[in-house]
């Protein structure tokens, strides 16, 4: 099972950004609800990870 | 599933607010009620603040600095026109924004119980960036 890690970055002009890796469904927006306290959230995005296993699985059913 | 959340800090955690001042050398004055803040000859100015640096914690000619509670529970900085040419400027806040939110994550990372894993002072042409870096049990 991947590990679950949660790398936060904090900048000198009053931004921050959570990059979570290797959470499963509800359990990432648990995470980053968290961390996120009262903060603005200004863009979230699902890494290209995220992606990978679907766009794999599709090419194997069309192989078979 | 691996996400990417960017934030923009807001200062809503008294405790935090504080312990950031205090990590930047000052000592704040906390008010629950808010009073209202003193400017550089003495006299009371309309500005009101529920954390407040002292005019002898800065320049001789400082007025004070506050940071007032806002009907939403966001402290805004008020900081006057002399102040912010003499460094109490938007840098200077940012910074200890920074420093805020470092002590609200870990605070909150040993609360929810998160395995801290590490810190790292990136620098940046942009300044200095913290890495802070949790696992989850």
């Amino acid at each position: 099972m991947k590990e679950k890690k949660i790398v936060i970055e904090i900048d000198e002009q009053g931004n921050c950004s959570m990059d979570l890796e290797g959470f499963q469904g509800k359990g990432c927006a648990d995470v980053a609800k968290d961390f996120q306290g009262s903060d603005v959230v200004k863009n979230v995005r699902n890494k290209h990870e995220f992606y990978i296993p679907e766009t794999v699985g599709k090419k194997q059913q069309q192989r078979s | 599933m691996s996400k990417y959340v960017e934030l923009r800090t807001n200062l809503t955690d008294e405790r935090y607010l504080v312990e950031a001042l205090r990590e930047v050398g000052y000592e704040p004055e906390v008010c629950p009620e808010g009073r209202p803040l003193v400017g550089y000859v003495g006299d009371q100015r309309a500005e009101r603040a529920h954390v407040i640096i002292p005019r002898g914690q800065l320049d001789a000619a400082s007025n004070e600095i506050g940071f007032a509670r806002d009907n939403g529970g966001v402290y805004q900085a008020i900081v006057s026109e002399y102040d912010r040419g003499i460094g109490f400027n938007d840098v200077w806040l940012g910074r200890l924004v920074q420093v805020y939110k470092e002590r609200q994550t870990l605070a909150v990372a040993k609360a929810k119980g998160y395995v801290f894993k590490g810190k790292e002072v990136i620098h940046t042409p942009q300044g200095k960036k913290i890495q802070l870096r949790f696992a989850v049990r």
